[in-house]
C-alpha cells in the first residue's frame, strides 16, 4: 500500500497569491493513500527540502507528491531530495501549480484553485502506480565535436583540446575564421581583427588534438549525451589538401570569374580560391555546383560551359580540345547540331541563349584556318581488336574513343567512303565538303584502319567478325528510304530523298529530274530535297506532308523551325495537311499528284495513325515528285542479333549491348532516325562499354547515376543582347551551294562566351589540371561521408547578417553607393577588394559626407527582426572613427533609434570618442534615400529638435542586422534541439543554463544563440567547453530508466513494435518453446513509447509512463 | 446557465516541446482559460488512441494532443505516427457519436507560448460552442 506524502509550495506569491493553497492542502488529505499534507514558502529552498526528508522518514512515506513549479525546472532537485531521504528518487510526482496554473490563471483564485486540486489528484493517482527504477550507467567517449568554425567555434575547440581531449571541428565553408576574419578593426579596442584572430585560427590548424573538417557538414547526429554518433560530408574539394600547396597557379588559369563572398561582392574570385590569405586550411577549393544544364541538355554531355568560358579567355585551341573529348565533329555540328544544350541554357530565361552551336563552329574554323598541328598518331598499346561495322558518326566516335583507350579498331564500311550520313547528305550549303572532309580525315589520321566497300551479310560474317575481334559495335544507321506504295509510284520522275541527296553531293546528274518538283515529306530530309531542288535548277518547289505548318500544334512538321523557314525564305511552298492520293502520269511521266486532306497524323498515344477527311485534297501540278518519308535501317546479315518489331537492334538502354556478349550497337540502327549529336552519344557510350566489357569491369556499375543539375545562382544578372548570325541572301544563296550561315568573327565570338552565366561555376574547362605542378587536382572527387564517434557536441553555427540589398527603402540594392557595414569592413582592410581605401561603389571617389542608418532589418518585425543585434551601435562609431583616421576630411553622421555601448565603461566610452571626434549623432527616423546631383540625399525627422533634416552625402552605410540561415535551422532539427521562429537557439534556461540546450550533452555558443560581439563569443565558447570537460570528468553517466520492457507472456511475435522505432532498439527473439517475441536493448532505447501505442496486445511497457499510469490520471480528471 | 458552461478539456502534451511550451506560456505570464488539465507524456507517439477515448468516456468535452512540430521530433518520428494515428481516430470519433472537432492534435514547440494560449482560448470558445456533450 503506497503512504504518499503532498508537499505544497508558496513559490513566495507566484502560487499562494492565485491559488488558495489550504484548501488545495485541504483536498489533498482527502485524498486515498494520502498520509502526510505540508506546505511550505519555497519548497526548493534547504529547509523545503528538509522538511520533506523529515516527513519521509517520521511518516514512513513511500511517495511523495510535490505541487510546486514545472517539473521541467526542480524534478532533479527534488529527486536528489527524496533519494537523500533513502527514497528511490523515481517515487516523485509533480503537480506543475505554478506555470501551468497560477501563472496562466491569476485573478481567478476560484477556478485556479480547483484546477489545482486536480492537478495535485491527478499527480497522487500516477504516483500511486510508479515503481523504483534504477539508472544504469553508461560509459562517455571522451571526444567532442564542435559545430562552426567561427571565433566561439575556435574557443571552445582549443578549450577542449588544451585540456587533452580530442576535438572534430566541422566548419561549413571553405576556411575557419567565421565573420570575424572579415573584419579589419574590432571595438572597442581597434585591435586589428585578423591579428588577434588568426594565431588562434593557426593554432587550431596545428593542434594535434584537434581533427579540423573544413568544407564539411553535419548531416546526420544520433545517440545520446556521452554517446553520439555523427555522420559528417566531407564535400569535395576537387583538390587534394593533402598535395595542394597553395601555390594560386589554378586560379591564375581559371577562367570563370564571381563576386567574391568573404569580400562581400565588392571583389572578385574565381572558381577555383582561397577565400583569404590567410584561411585554415590554407589549401584551394573547386567550387562546382553540379552539371551546367547546357551539358545535361546536350546528349553526348559536351563540357559546354567549359569550352564557353575558355573562348570568353581567348584561349580557342584549348577550348576546342575539350570539345574534341567527347565530339570529333566540331566543325560539322557547329553547322548542322539542332543544339538542344541552347534549349536548356539558364541565359534564356533573362534574354536569350548563349550561341553556343556557332562558338563550336568558330573554335573548329578558327584552328583549321589558323593551321592545326597535324594529329597525334595513336599507337595501340592494347592486343584486342574491335570492329566496328559502319563509319558513320556513331561508329566514328566509337572508334576514336577506343583508340584512344589503346584498342586497334578496324572500320568495316559497306559504301565506298567514310562518314555516313555527313559526308554523303548533308547538303553543301549546310556544311560545305571540304570541311565535313577535313574532320573526318583528321579522324581517321589517329591510326584507325577502314575497309571500306566491306558489307555485312555480304562480304563477311558477324560470326566470322566474332572470331577475329574480341568486341564489336554496329552502327550501319538507317540509309534506305521508306517506300510509298500509291498509284504512279512506279512513274518516271519518281525518286527517292536520300539517293537524291547524294547524287546531288557528289555533282552526279539526277536523272528524270524536271524543273517543277513536289517533295512528299514534312522532316529535315524533305526540306534538305526542296531546298537543293532548288539549287540544281528547279523553277518551283511544292513541299507536300500530312503534317501542319503550325509548329504550335501536336500534329506539327518534325523540320526544325529554322529549316523550314530557310526553306521558305528561298521560295519552297509548303502544302500542310495533305496526304499524297496518286501520282498523276501521262505516258508514264509525272504530271502531278492528287491529295487529300489530312485531318490528324498521331492518335492519343502519339501513335502514326493519320487520318483523312472525305473531301478531296488541291491537284499539285508538277513533272518530279522527291519522295522523303522516312528512312530506315538494312538489317540484313544480322539476323543473330535481337530485333524490335520497329525493325531496329535491340540493345540495352545503358550499355548499348545487344542480346549476344561483347556485341553492342548504337546510333541510327538503334534509335531509328535521330541526330548526329545522339550518333555520337551512343559512340561515346558504347566505347565505355567495350572498355568495360574488354577489362572484365560491370557495364553498368555508376553509369545510371541521377545527375544534380546546378541550379541558377542568386546574382545581378543584366540583358546583353545575343550575337545575330548572319546569313546570305535568299536570292544569292539559292544559285550555289555555297554555305548559308557565315561564322563569328574572333571579337563577336569572345563577347558572345562572355554572356555565358557560369551556371556550375566551374566550367569543367580542366585548364587547371595543366597547371597544377602538385597534381592535386581530381575532377573525379566524389562527396565523402565520415562516421564518427562523440560525447559532446558544442553547436556554434553563427549568424548571417542580413542582405542590404533587400532594403530599398533605405536604397540598398537601389543605389550603389548604400551598402553595409561589413561592406565597409571589407573596404578598410589593406587586403580586401579596395587595398584599404573606402570609396564609392558607383565611381571608386572618395566619400566625404557619409550617412550610417541603424536598426535596418532589427527592432522592427516588418523587415527582418523584432529584437535589437547589440553590436551595431558600436559598429558605427568604430566605423565613424576609422574613416576619420583614414580620411581627415569624412564627416560621418549616425541616424540612430537608440545609441548605446553595452559591455561597460570603456564602450559607452567608445561613443562618446567617436562624438567627439566630430560625428554627428542624430536620433530620428529615415523617410526616404534618393538620388541628387550624382550624391545620396537623405530625408528624416529629428525626433530631439522636431525637425525635418535632409542631409547630402556620397555614401550610406546601414548596419544591417544578424540572423541565423534557414540551413542552422535544419542541423538543428538534426541534432533535436529546440530553436525559436527566427531560428536562433534556445538555451535550456534563459538566465541559468544559458550555454546548455534541453539535449544534454549538447551545449551552444555564440550568435547561433542571439546576437553577440566577439569577447561574448569567446566568453559563451569557453563556457560550452568546460560544460564538455564537466562532462568529460566524470567517470560514467546514469541513463535514464525510463525505458520500455516486454512482457513476453503477451507478446504476439507481430514485431509492429520494431517497425515503429525509431532508433532500431527492438529485436525479434526466439524462445526455447519456438515462439518469437520482440526483445528491447535497453542501451539503445530512448523511452519515447512510440511502440507502447503501437503494441496491439499491450505486451510493452514504458516504464514511468505505463499505461496504468497515464489511465489512472484520465481516471483522476 | 449556458454562459458559465465550462467544458473540460485534457490534454495530453509531449515533455519537449508542447509541455515546454505550456511552461513558456506561463513563464511569460500568459492567460487561457483555466478548464485544461494536462497530462505530461515523454512523445506525442506515446498516446494510445485509447487513452483519447477513455478521456470521452470519463466525461472530456475535449481532448488535445500536441508534440513537436513534423520533423522537429525529439524522437525523430513519433510525432507522425501521432498524425496518422489520430487522423484516424477523428473518423471513428465521428462514429462513436462524438464530434470530431472535439479532438484536436496540433503541433507547439517549445518556443510558442502565445500559440498555446490562443490554442486553448480557440478550442474552449468551439467546444462551448459545440455545448456539453451528451454521454458515450
Amino acid at each position: 500500500m503506497a503512504r504518499i506524502g503532498v508537499f505544497l509550495c508558496h513559490c513566495g506569491s507566484n502560487i499562494a497569491g492565485a491559488v488558495n493553497i489550504p484548501e488545495v492542502a485541504e483536498a489533498a488529505r482527502r485524498l486515498p493513500q494520502v498520509i502526510y499534507v505540508e506546505d511550505n514558502k519555497f519548497t526548493c529552498s534547504d529547509p523545503g527540502q528538509a522538511a520533506i526528508q523529515r516527513a519521509i522518514t517520521e511518516h514512513q512515506l513511500n511517495r511523495v507528491v510535490i505541487g510546486a513549479c514545472s517539473p521541467r525546472m526542480h524534478e532533479t532537485t527534488f529527486r536528489r531530495t527524496v533519494a537523500g531521504a533513502g527514497l528511490n528518487p523515481y517515487l516523485l510526482e509533480i503537480a506543475n501549480l505554478r506555470e501551468h496554473c497560477s501563472w496562466v490563471h491569476p485573478d481567478q483564485v476560484e477556478k485556479a484553485t480547483a484546477k489545482a486540486i486536480d492537478l495535485v489528484r491527478r499527480a497522487v493517482a500516477r504516483v500511486a502506480w510508479q515503481e523504483p527504477l534504477t539508472p544504469k550507467q553508461v560509459g562517455i567517449t571522451r571526444r567532442a565535436l564542435v559545430i562552426g568554425g567561427g571565433i566561439a567555434g575556435i574557443q571552445a575547440s582549443l578549450d577542449i583540446a588544451d585540456a587533452g581531449y580530442e576535438v572534430i571541428l566541422v566548419e561549413r565553408e571553405p576556411s575557419i575564421g567565421g565573420h570575424m576574419a572579415q573584419l579589419d578593426k574590432t571595438f572597442p579596442t581597434l585591435d586589428c581583427s585578423a591579428c588577434i584572430l588568426t594565431p588562434k585560427m593557426t593554432m587550431v590548424g596545428q593542434h594535434a588534438n584537434i581533427k579540423l573538417m573544413s568544407y564539411s557538414e553535419v548531416e546526420d547526429v544520433s545517440g545520446y549525451i556521452g554517446n553520439f554518433r555523427v555522420k559528417i560530408k566531407n564535400k569535395s574539394r576537387y583538390i587534394d589538401v593533402s598535395k595542394c600547396t597553395s601555390c594560386s597557379e589554378c586560379a591564375k588559369v581559371c577562367p570563370v570569374e564571381l563576386n567574391s563572398e568573404f569580400d562581400e561582392n565588392l571583389g572578385k574570385r574565381k572558381a577555383t580560391y582561397i577565400p583569404f590569405p590567410q584561411a585554415i586550411p590554407n589549401k584551394y577549393t573547386i567550387d562546382k555546383r553540379g552539371i551546367p544544364p547546357c551539358t545535361n541538355g546536350c546528349p553526348a554531355d559536351i563540357r559546354v560551359q567549359g569550352y564557353i568560358a575558355l573562348i570568353s579567355q581567348g584561349k580557342f585551341k584549348e577550348a576546342l580540345d575539350v570539345v574534341r573529348d567527347t565530339l570529333p565533329f566540331p566543325a560539322i555540328c557547329g553547322r548542322v547540331c539542332h543544339h538542344p544544350c541552347e534549349d536548356q541554357c539558364d541565359r534564356k530565361d533573362i534574354d536569350e541563349p548563349i550561341s553556343i552551336r556557332m562558338l563550336k563552329r568558330f573554335i573548329a574554323d578558327w584552328a583549321r584556318e589558323n593551321g592545326e598541328e597535324p594529329p597525334e598518331d595513336m599507337q595501340p598499346t592494347r592486343g584486342e581488336r574491335v570492329a566496328i561495322i559502319g563509319a558513320g558518326p556513331s561508329g566514328l566516335t566509337c572508334a576514336s574513343r577506343l583508340l584512344k583507350k589503346g584498342y586497334p579498331v578496324t572500320i568495316f564500311e559497306a559504301s565506298d567512303k567514310s562518314g555516313g550520313m555527313l559526308i554523303n547528305c548533308i547538303p553543301d550549303y549546310r556544311s560545305p565538303k571540304e570541311i565535313t572532309n577535313y574532320e573526318i580525315d583528321r579522324l581517321l589520321a589517329h591510326g584507325m584502319e577502314l575497309r571500306t566497300s566491306v558489307k555485312l551479310g555480304r562480304d563477311i560474317t558477324l560470326e566470322e567478325l566474332r572470331k577475329e575481334y574480341k568486341a564489336t559495335y554496329i552502327a550501319i544507321g538507317a540509309q534506305d528510304p521508306a517506300r510509298l506504295t500509291i498509284d504512279g509510284a512506279e512513274a518516271k520522275g519518281v525518286i527517292y530523298g536520300l539517293p537524291f541527296l547524294r547524287d546531288v553531293k557528289s555533282g552526279k546528274k539526277v536523272e528524270n529530274f524536271g524543273r517543277k518538283i513536289i517533295v512528299i515529306g514534312g522532316g529535315n530530309v524533305a526540306i534538305d530535297c526542296a531546298k537543293s531542288a532548288l539549287r540544281v535548277g528547279a523553277e518551283r518547289v511544292h513541299l507536300v506532308c500530312l503534317e501542319t505548318r503550325d509548329l504550335s500544334s501536336r500534329d506539327r512538321m518534325p523540320a526544325y523551325e529554322w529549316e523550314i523557314e530557310e526553306a521558305e525564305e528561298e521560295g519552297v511552298i509548303i502544302n500542310g495537311s495533305l496526304g499524297p492520293m496518286r501520282i498523276l502520269n501521262k505516258d508514264r511521266r509525272v504530271t502531278g499528284l492528287e491529295t487529300r486532306i489530312c485531318i490528324s497524323v498521331y492518335d492519343e498515344g502519339g501513335g502514326f495513325a493519320p487520318k483523312f477527311s472525305e473531301e478531296a485534297g488541291p491537284i499539285i501540278k508538277g513533272d518530279t515528285v522527291i519522295i522523303a518519308i522516312g528512312q530506315r535501317s538494312d538489317l540484313a546479315g544480322f539476323e543473330d542479333v535481337e530485333q524490335t518489331p520497329r525493325g531496329t537492334i535491340k540493345v540495352d538502354e545503358i550499355t548499348l549491348e545487344t542480346n549476344i556478349p561483347g556485341v553492342f550497337s548504337g546510333g541510327d540502327i538503334v534509335t531509328g532516325p535521330a541526330s548526329i549529336i545522339e550518333a555520337v552519344e551512343h559512340g561515346n557510350k558504347a566505347a565505355e562499354s567495350i572498355d568495360r566489357f574488354l577489362n572484365g569491369r560491370d557495364l553498368k556499375l555508376g553509369r545510371e547515376m541521377e545527375v544534380q543539375v546546378a541550379p541558377l545562382r542568386e546574382m545581378e544578372m543584366e540583358k546583353k543582347e545575343r550575337a545575330k548570325i548572319s546569313k546570305r541572301d535568299p536570292k544569292e544563296r539559292m544559285k550555289s551551294f555555297n554555305e548559308i550561315e557565315l561564322g563569328f568573327d574572333e571579337k563577336t565570338a569572345v563577347e558572345e562566351a562572355k554572356r555565358c552565366l557560369n551556371c556550375a561555376v566551374c566550367s569543367d574547362c580542366r585548364e587547371c589540371e595543366k597547371v597544377c605542378e602538385a597534381e592535386a587536382i581530381n575532377y573525379e572527387m566524389q562527396d565523402e561521408l565520415v562516421e564518427e564517434d562523440v560525447g559532446a557536441i558544442v553547436v556554434a553555427t553563427g549568424a548571417e547578417v542580413l542582405d542590404h540589398t533587400q532594403f530599398s527603402i533605405y536604397g540598398g540594392g537601389v543605389h550603389p553607393d548604400v551598402v553595409s557595414t561589413l561592406q565597409i569592413e571589407r573596404m578598410m582592410n589593406a587586403a580586401g577588394p579596395t587595398g584599404g581605401e573606402v570609396v564609392r561603389p558607383s565611381n571608386g571617389a572618395h566619400p566625404k559626407e557619409v550617412v550610417f542608418i541603424s536598426c535596418v532589418g532589427s527592432r522592427d518585425e516588418r523587415t527582418g527582426s523584432g529584437y535589437c543585434n547589440k553590436v551595431c551601435c558600436m559598429v558605427m562609431a568604430k566605423q565613424a572613427i576609422m574613416l576619420k583616421e583614414h580620411a581627415p576630411d569624412t564627416h560621418s553622421y549616425i541616424i540612430y533609434v537608440d545609441a548605446r555601448g553595452p559591455g561597460g565603461k570603456i564602450f559607452e566610452d567608445f561613443l562618446t570618442r567617436a562624438e567627439k571626434e566630430g560625428t554627428t549623432y542624430m536620433r530620428g527616423q529615415i523617410d526616404s534615400v534618393a538620388k541628387q546631383d550624382g550624391r545620396l540625399l537623405i530625408s528624416g525627422q529629428d525626433f530631439l529638435s522636431n525637425e525635418t533634416f535632409n542631409i547630402p552625402a556620397d555614401l550610406v552605410v546601414l548596419a544591417t542586422g544578424l540572423m541565423p540561415n534557414e540551413d542552422s535551422a535544419r542541423l538543428f532539427q538534426t541534432l533535436h534541439i529546440s530553436y525559436d521562429a527566427k531560428n536562433y537557439l534556445l538555451q535550456a534556461h534563459p538566465k541559468l543554463r544559458p550555454v546548455e540546450t534541453a539535449m544534454d550533452g549538447i551545449f551552444i555558443a555564440g550568435c547561433a544563440v542571439a546576437p553577440t560581439d566577439v569577447p561574448e563569443s569567446v566568453a559563451q565558447g569557453g563556457a560550452a567547453a568546460e560544460y564538455v570537460l564537466k562532462l568529460f570528468s566524470q567517470e560514467s553517466i546514469e541513463a535514464e530508466p525510463m525505458t520500455s520492457i516486454v512482457d513476453i507472456a503477451q507478446c504476439t511475435g507481430c514485431l509492429l513494435c520494431q517497425q515503429v522505432c525509431p532508433f532500431q532498439a527492438i529485436e525479434a527473439e526466439t524462445l526455447r518453446d519456438g515462439r518469437t517475441v520482440a526483445s528491447i536493448n535497453e542501451s539503445l532505447c530512448k523511452g519515447c513509447g512510440i511502440c507502447v501505442a503501437a503494441c496491439r496486445p499491450g505486451a510493452i511497457k514504458l516504464r514511468g509512463f505505463s499505461d496504468q499510469q497515464i489511465l489512472a490520471e484520465v481516471m483522476a480528471l | 446557465m449556458k454562459s458559465e458552461y465550462q467544458p473540460k478539456v485534457i490534454g495530453f502534451l509531449c515533455n519537449w516541446c508542447s509541455y515546454a511550451g505550456a511552461d513558456m506560456a506561463g513563464t511569460s505570464r500568459m492567460r487561457y482559460p483555466q478548464n485544461i488539465r494536462i497530462i505530461r507524456v515523454p512523445c506525442s507517439g506515446r498516446v494510445d488512441p485509447l487513452f483519447v477515448v477513455k478521456c470521452f468516456q470519463r466525461g472530456a468535452d475535449g481532448v488535445l494532443v500536441s508534440g513537436c512540430h513534423p520533423g522537429d521530433c525529439h524522437y525523430t518520428e513519433g510525432n507522425y505516427y501521432t498524425r496518422r494515428r489520430f487522423a484516424l481516430l477523428r473518423e471513428f470519433l465521428d462514429y462513436l457519436g462524438i464530434a470530431k472537432e472535439r479532438m484536436r492534435v496540433e503541433w507547439v514547440s517549445a518556443s510558442e507560448g502565445q500559440k498555446f494560449a490562443d490554442l486553448l482560448s480557440d478550442f474552449t470558445m468551439e467546444l462551448v460552442r459545440l455545448g456539453a456533450r451528451s454521454k458515450i
